[in-house]
């Protein structure tokens, strides 16, 4: 089962990394700060996956002495900023969201055990997410674009996978919790790479209303 | 609820217009532009200016009055912008 969780996460880096890797194209062509804070997220939850499956390959393989706490909180930590971004991906004061992140930044300075930490990471990751699924269906009710009702779903699947997160990290003897959850978001983001892989096949379009 | 413009938005405004009422090949007054892009005539000098500048709109002088035509850098400028609004919006972000 620990090959299978190391596996999803690994799809779950490459997932990121591509629709971070649009989004920072976006920026370069129309320097849009919406973009940008898209990507920033989507790196974030990239290396956020990353850290965890190199943790899970630790695990695999016993001579990788990786799996330590402080490299899970860490990568909980970068998973967390991954979706305090998407969530402020909607939030018109952008102070207000670097300020923010700032302060979830120096979170960890604060003396708490490393399971605590965790706990704290995933619940404030479901209430992002959380966040940004209203935020992305109130989108939905202005524009009525299917898209973005998409998008709403799999971030729904990826909220009620950290939520399952949270749960695996107070249940830690019941092991189909973790990989409920990394399926759950797994499911969520190939959802979210619906629109990347629209982008790649349907390229650009010269004609679009204004 | 009326939705501020951002900068980006525009600029895209002010191309396809440039771009859609050029139908003799002769260019868009500024009339026009003003018209459709819904701002005041300073402003809107002044993004002209900025647009010729950075290549994405040909001035063509007349006898008494410039006007403005989208280039082909405008046009790839355009088609990157619509990519990249349908990106934002399958997010329910907009650019």
């Amino acid at each position: 089962m620990a090959l299978i969780e190391n596996l999803l996460q690994f799809i779950g880096v490459f997932v990121s990394f591509s629709i971070a890797y649009v989004a920072f194209r976006g920026v370069k062509q129309t320097e849009s700060s919406s973009l940008l804070r898209l990507a920033t997220a989507f790196v974030f939850l990239g290396f956020g996956f990353l850290v965890e499956g190199i943790v899970g390959l630790g695990q695999i393989v016993p001579s990788l002495p990786i799996s330590t706490t402080a490299v899970v909180v860490g990568g909980l930590l970068l998973e967390t900023t991954g979706y305090f971004f998407l969530a402020f991906s909607h939030a018109v004061d952008v102070v207000l969201s670097k300020r923010m992140g700032v302060a979830l930044l120096v979170f960890p300075v604060i003396s708490l055990t490393g399971t605590q930490l965790a706990d704290i990471l995933s619940i404030l990751s479901f209430y992002f997410v959380l966040y940004g699924v209203v935020e992305t269906i109130y989108s939905y009710a202005r524009t009525r674009k299917p898209d973005t009702l998409l998008i709403a779903l799999g971030l729904a699947l990826i909220g009620v996978g950290t939520f399952f997160q949270w749960l695996s990290l107070l249940y830690l003897q019941v092991d189909v919790l973790l990989l409920l959850q990394i399926i759950l978001k797994e499911m969520g983001l190939l959802i979210l790479f619906t629109p990347v892989l629209r982008f790649a096949v349907g390229g650009v379009r010269v004609n679009g209303p204004v | 609820m009326a939705q501020y413009r951002t900068q980006i938005r525009i600029i895209a405004d002010v191309l396809s217009t440039a771009r859609d009422h050029n139908t003799e090949g002769t260019g868009v007054g500024v009339t026009t532009l003003l018209r459709k892009g819904n701002m005041s005539y300073g402003r809107m000098s002044k993004l002209l200016g900025e647009l010729v500048g950075s290549g994405l709109l040909l001035e063509l002088n007349g006898e008494k009055i410039s006007k403005y035509m989208i280039s082909q850098k405008g046009i790839q400028f355009l088609a990157a912008y619509y990519s990249f609004e349908d990106f934002a919006q399958s997010f329910g972000l907009r650019l």
